[in-house]
Formats: structure tokens, sequence, C-alpha cells
């Protein structure tokens, strides 16, 4: 591919989260020269790892899932030689369930987890075949139907039981933080099949192993990344991006830049009403992002009989409105608590575990990230993992604003827009911009989530800029 | 009219997929041809039905497999008037 001698840069990336690291690795890969910048000290986003007191925690992912042969994690890693170069293990179960009434287990064996939850619904059984079979086999063409559809109305075509649908409803609250009235069927589908009918996989050393093994590709194939590097503009003229500045008004230009941060910072603050028209401007303004996340963090003196297995998300669901568990979760009092996640990490030292959580204010959390830590144990060790408080040598926690300090993402949000029908597919947030030679990515395109959707949406955004370069180039 | 519907189609095929309007074919497969996959198949659904403020019903969209299947479709429907939006 013909580089352009005027330019530093055929491409500026900004934000090294895994949508970024992933469309940086495929346009080097096409020979363009390729820089991500990225305002923290490590890369990954939200796929990060930290070390404290000789423990090693994991931010916020902590699995990721669509791994399968043909699945778009497995079909990225191998196209970039790097299946062979990352060990990853896939934990089986990769989830349970544990309800008042219930204990439904998702694993490997898609035949076993029908079984399960046939045994425990018998009802619902040809339902519940019917169901997850159009999960695993649907073509893209089926989703268009889906398009302004919420998840509730899916699982209303097929179910009656409310226990059933509340027990369905779990995942995409706690990876898309929405209930079932509200998300979107789409993502709640794409939530169910890629997390937990093809979730648990982990790579060896913790979450940070992802990121910095696709770094060292991305260097392999000549392109940069330059850390503690935050953008303050982007740059353009006559409706074409230029490049970006960087701390200090420096210019660096570039032919491409791809925004693979939160869509409000790029329109709002990279650019802002000289290049952005003000409706388009007003648009952004007035969406919703998703709630944040509170995220605990344990470190254990020694394993014992009540712990999960290692690997597993283990889903607490106190009763089954899951709707009220959302307004509960948009205002978080820390003397009521409902749902929640937890995590055994795979080296068997630490346990993550989350709720959702609303930005607040900096004070707030401030004043309360202590009472949360020791509320939230208190709660997990009451319904999932009796004695834990004996055990724990570490504890600590990230509050929303946590997330805002290391992602930027616009109120700590934790899977970028709230996937609303109404908000999904906005023409102004496609990977396409109105700005020539603007491309988004991550997860504030509107159509995606979690690691695999971003990695998904980083190769198909890298795609759409080599489709251009080959027609501009004939 | 028709062939500005069959240009307009196009573009919005062209911007979604990435693929030059000169590249697609009219009985280019969405799937096979043109990499469409589910979220570029709803963008493509969702940017035609606000162009032409038309409403695509669910029984129609499993008929739609090429450009020229979208273009008759859209057509059929400008010529039957404003449809009530789709039942879904």
């Amino acid at each position: 591919m013909p580089k352009s001698s005027e330019n530093a840069y055929d491409a500026i990336i900004i934000g090294a989260g895994i949508g970024g690291l992933v469309c940086g690795c495929f346009l080097a890969k096409a020979g363009m020269k390729v820089l991500i910048c990225e305002q923290h000290f490590k890369p990954g986003g939200y796929c990060t790892s930290f070390k404290r007191k000789g423990f090693t925690f994991d931010a916020a992912a902590h699995s990721f899932g669509s791994y399968r042969e043909g699945g778009n994690m497995n079909m990225i890693l191998k196209a970039l030689d790097l299946d062979k170069r990352l060990k990853i293990t896939r934990y089986d179960p990769s989830d349970i369930i544990i309800s008042p009434d219930h204990k439904i287990t998702f694993g490997i064996d898609t035949e076993k987890t029908i079984k399960e939850l046939q045994h425990a619904f018998p009802h619902e059984a040809d339902n519940i075949r019917k169901f997850i079979y159009y999960l695993i086999n649907a073509k893209p063409i089926e989703f268009v139907v889906l398009r302004k559809k919420t998840y509730k109305e899916f699982l209303d075509q097929y179910f009656k039981d409310t226990q059933l649908k509340a027990i369905l409803s779990l995942p995409a609250l706690g990876n898309g933080a929405l209930p079932p009235s509200l998300i979107a069927a789409f993502t709640g589908i794409k939530i169910f099949r890629e997390f937990i009918l093809d979730g648990g996989y982990y790579p060896d050393g913790g979450m940070q192993a992802l990121p910095d093994m696709l770094v060292k590709k991305l260097k392999e194939l000549g392109g940069e990344l330059r850390l503690t590097c935050l953008v303050k503009k982007i740059k353009v003229k006559d409706n074409k991006v230029t490049g970006v500045v960087l701390d200090k008004n420096e210019f660096i230009s570039s032919r491409y830049v791809v925004s693979n941060c939160d869509a409000r910072q790029t329109f709002v603050k990279l650019m802002g009403k000289k290049i952005i028209a003000e409706k388009d401007l007003n648009k952004i303004k007035n969406m919703i992002p998703s709630l944040s996340l509170f995220v605990l963090y344990l470190a254990i003196d020694k394993t014992f009989d009540s712990l999960p297995t290692p690997g597993t998300n283990l889903w607490y669901l106190p009763h089954y409105n899951i709707e009220d568990m959302y307004f509960l979760a948009k205002k978080r009092k820390v003397n009521k608590f409902d749902a929640h996640m937890v995590h055994f990490s795979p080296d068997k030292k630490t346990l993550l575990a989350f709720i959702n959580a609303p930005f607040k204010n900096i004070k707030y959390w401030k004043d309360n990230k202590h009472k949360f830590i020791d509320a939230f144990i208190k709660e997990i060790e009451e319904h999932t993992i009796p004695n834990l408080s004996r055990h724990i040598v570490y504890k600590d926690a990230a509050t929303p604003h946590t997330m805002y300090r290391y992602t930027l993402n616009y109120r700590g949000a934790a899977y970028g827009w709230a996937t609303f029908p109404e908000q999904l597919f906005t023409p102004e947030l496609r990977q396409t911009t109105a700005i020539k030679n603007l491309f988004l990515a991550g997860h504030w395109t509107t159509q995606t989530q979690g690691i695999p959707g971003v990695a998904y949406i980083g190769l198909d955004t890298a795609k759409l800029i080599i489709k251009k370069e080959t027609n501009i180039n004939g | 009219m028709a062939e500005n519907v069959e240009k307009e189609i196009l573009k919005i095929i062209s911007e979604v997929s990435g693929f030059d309007v000169k590249e697609i074919k009219p009985d280019a497969n969405f799937f096979n041809d043109l990499e469409v996959d589910s979220i570029k198949a709803i963008e493509i659904t969702v940017a035609i039905e606000k162009k032409f403020r038309i409403s695509v019903r669910d029984e129609d969209i499993p008929n739609i497999m090429t450009v020229n299947d979208a273009v008759e479709l859209v057509n059929k429907l400008l010529n039957q008037g404003s449809i009530p939006s789709a039942k879904v």
C-alpha cells in the first residue's frame, strides 16, 4: 500500500483498548504506518490487570467469549497468528446462576446446559431447545426483524415462565447493565450467545496478557504505541482529518484517524462545534451512556471449601424481578444489595466481584467506597461464599470514578452507550463518520460491546479503511 | 424515480459495507459477496427505512438476499404509498 510522504502516519488510533489494538494490528498488517495513542500507562482499556502485595488482579474484564472454532475472537487471534502464542484456557463451567429455587450451570457442553434448563423448567422444555438453537444458528438476516425489539419481547416469544426469563436475563443485566424491557434484543442475544454459551476463556497470566500480546504483534508489524499520551484534539480541514494534537500542542499528521475512545469525547471535546454541526452535537449530548461498575478486589490466604470453581462466573440472583434490580442499580445504596457476580481467579489467589453502579459524584464514592467494600463482602459471604471474610488478606475496589479515571469513558460507562433499541445503530455513530477519513471503533459505535464485540468492530473498521485504500489506489 | 431509488440504495450499501459503488453489482449477494454481517444488515435496513420513509415488514426480510431484491422491495413499498409501521 503506498504511503503518503507528507504525513507522519497513515493512521492514528486514539485508545489502546482491545478494539484499538485489533484495528491497529490489521492496519499495520496491511502495510500502513500506525500509531496508537493511549492516555493510560498501560494498554487494554477495561481489559487490564494490576498487581498489589504480590497478587495479580484483573481490573474489570475477567474472562472473554467467542473463542470457539469460527467465533470472532478465534478468527481474529488466528488471523494475527496469536492463537499459538497465547495460552488460552476455557474454564468449565463458564457461568453458574444461583437463584432461590435453581442452580443452573452453563458449560462447554451446550446439550448439557439445555438438559439442565429443561430439568428445572420441564414445562418450557421445547421452547428452551428452540431458544438455544436459535441463538446458536441464527443467520445475519434473521437479526434484522429484531432491530426495534427489546430482549423482553424476544424472550416473550419463547417463554411464559417468569423465573426462567429472569435467569436468561441476568447475564444481559450483568454484561449490558440493562433489564430485559430496555436492552435491545440484538444485544441481549449477542451477550447470551457470545459471553454465556461460548464464554469462560482466560489467557494464562491474567487478562493483561491479551492486550500485551496485541501490542507485541503491533510492534512486530511496524506499528507504534505511545502510552500516557492523551489526545487533545482531532484536527480537521475541509471536512477531512489531518491528524491529532497531543499535550504541549504537539501536532502529528495522519491520513486516517480512528477514535476508539468515548464517542461523546470524540465529537464534543476532540472536535467540537467548529467542526461538528450543532444538531449532531446535541444528538450525541442527549444520548444515554450505560451504567458503570463497582468492582471489588479480594486476595485470600488459602483456598477453602466454599469457593467457586476457579475461572467460573458465579451469578447470584436473589429474586426474579430484574427490572427492579436495574432501578436499584441506578440509585445504588450501600444498605441495599441484590444481584452480584463473583469470579474466583484461575490462579486461585484472588476474587473479583461486581455490581452495576451509577456515576454519581466523586465525593459520594470517596465517602462510601469502604462502606461498599464491607457491605459487598458481607453480601457475598451470606449468599455465595460462606466464611469468605476469614480468609481475606487484601481488599480494594474500583468505583465508577476509577473506571472513568483509567479509561475516560463518559461517566465511567461500562458498556458504551446504553443499548436501548432506539440508541442502537445510530447512523451518526457508525464506524464511518461524516468527517472524511475519521472512523470510529470500540463499544461507543453503538452496535457492540464486550471483548469479542470490540475486537470484531476493530477488525471491521480496519477492513473498511483497507477497502477505501484499495478503492483509491485502484 | 426507480433509477434514483437504485442509486440511493447503492450509496447506503456502499457506505455501510465499504465496497465502492462501482464494485456493487445488482445481483451481488449481501452476505456472500458484500461481507454483510448482522450489524451491517440492520444498519442498511435502518438507513433505507429512514431515507425512503418506509417500514420494511418482517415477512419481507428473509427474501432480501441481493441488491436487486432490496431495490425491488423499496420500489414496491414506495408504489404502495405510505405503509403503516410494521407490527413488531
